[in-house]
């Protein structure tokens, strides 16, 4: 697209009001043009305003808590994309070379230089001490969960995992006695794996589960029977 | 949350110190809102909590607006939050203040859920209906729930035909193609409505800023 093109655009993008296509199209030219990047923000302040004006009305109090839960159990979830496919089926193979003791900083390098989260995982990953558990149960899936007890960084890896319907989210629990703990909801992307840092005291726990619960913030205990079950 | 607490050990929130709260103080509005961004990129989640209470009013109005269904509205002020929570780091404060970029996400989001539930459920405007009357009923109801006097009356300086095509898109959730297809017009008749519009706009609200200060 051309400049001449976005910046005839550019008043219908403010206003969201472009197709699919063409708000890509600008959203790219912008990433370069200051001069579009400018305008947007004064058309902004125009579109601040409309949407200042309407009626103001307090929102439940529910609301509240269920927007602070959700940002104390589900930090950063990590979504794989392009590369991280690969990344994670790397990470596996880093994970049975780290057992065989080999050197693994060449690799690291390679593959952590882009995100911060991801350096995170592979190193938790390439760690002498991690350990790695399969989940199982009631249905078919590919779930790990990786932790490294010496740390207490861990992950789990959702490789495949049946889609959860629209008005569920899968939720993770970390099980210490009979007591069990939110570690946070997720979805399942279809051909993508996902993976979900954990930062716990893994010698608290016994054992990690994820069971089905409500979208979109699941629920405060376990309200239906985990279909997945992995012993720490 | 107990266990959110605990398993948040790695991740606690940086607690700002009380030399950070006393410059914020003295610092302008703009400056706070841009560095609360700033904190809740660094998981400060007192300065998400701080973020919410400033602007949760703003955002649930704004659903609601759309919406017009408190449980749609609080769904979706859910899900802005959570936006923001992730999304605090592509703030960059010199493409704009805060407020506007937390207020244009809140519409953008808000908007794709309208569309959502557009697709969903039955079009509660028929294809169309907007032609022969020129949509003056949706118009009208969006209008009267324009409560700022500023911004009513700066709308009220464009001509009708601008006023109905930026009122359906930012209000109404319609994208300028939509527009187009429901008044019956070529698509480049919206195209100019919306952009002289908007132009008009600025000039009305961004220098009736000017005059405020």
């Amino acid at each position: 697209m051309t400049h001449e093109q976005a910046s005839e655009l550019l008043a219908a993008f403010a206003l969201h009001a472009l197709d699919r296509d063409e708000e890509q199209a600008v959203s790219a030219h912008m990433q370069s043009c200051a001069q579009c990047q400018d305008e947007l923000a004064s058309l902004r302040e125009v579109t601040e305003q409309l949407g200042s004006a309407v009626g103001q009305v307090s929102p439940p109090p529910r609301l509240r808590e269920a927007v602070l839960a959700g940002i104390r159990s589900r930090p950063d979830v990590i979504t794989l994309r392009r590369g991280w496919v690969v990344a994670a089926a790397a990470a596996v193979l880093l994970l049975v070379l780290a057992a065989l003791g080999v050197s693994l900083s060449r690799q690291l390098t390679a593959l952590s230089a882009r995100l911060a989260a991801q350096e995170r995982v592979l190193a938790l990953l390439a760690a002498p001490s991690s350990r790695s558990v399969p989940l199982t149960g009631s249905v078919t899936a590919a779930v790990r969960f990786v932790y490294d007890p010496d740390r207490g960084r861990g992950a789990l890896v959702v490789s495949d995992l049946r889609d959860p319907g629209r008005e569920s989210v899968y939720q993770l629990w970390l099980i210490a006695g009979a007591q069990p703990e939110s570690a946070g909801v997720f979805r399942p992307l279809p051909g993508q794996p996902i993976v979900l840092p954990v930062t716990a005291d893994f010698s608290r726990y016994q054992a990690v589960a994820i069971s089905v619960e409500r979208a979109p913030s699941g629920a405060l205990q376990p309200t239906t029977t985990p279909v997945l079950l992995g012993k720490l | 949350m107990r266990t959110g607490a605990s398993l948040a050990v790695g991740e606690r929130p940086i607690r700002p110190s009380a030399v950070e709260w006393q410059m914020e103080r003295g610092a302008t509005q703009a400056d706070h809102e841009a560095t609360l961004l700033a904190r809740i990129a660094r998981r400060d989640a007192t300065a998400f909590e701080t973020l919410y209470d400033r602007y949760s009013r703003a955002i649930y109005s704004l659903a609601l607006r759309l919406l017009g269904n408190p449980q749609a509205a609080q769904e979706v002020a859910q899900e802005i939050f959570l936006h923001i929570w992730r999304g605090a780091g592509e703030f960059i404060p010199a493409r704009g203040s805060a407020r506007s970029w937390v207020l244009s996400l809140a519409h953008h989001r808000t908007v794709d859920a309208l569309r959502r539930q557009r697709v969903r459920a039955v079009e509660p405007l028929a294809e169309g209906d907007l032609g022969a009357g020129g949509g003056a009923d949706v118009v009208d109801q969006a209008l009267r729930g324009v409560e700022g006097a500023t911004v009513r009356s700066a709308l009220m300086t464009l001509s009708p035909e601008q006023r109905k095509a930026i009122v359906l898109a930012y209000y109404g959730g319609y994208t300028q193609q939509e527009i187009a297809n429901r008044l019956r017009i070529p698509l480049g008749t919206v195209k100019t409505r919306i952009r002289d519009g908007m132009q008009r706009l600025r000039g009305q609200l961004v220098q009736g800023e000017e005059e405020r200060q």
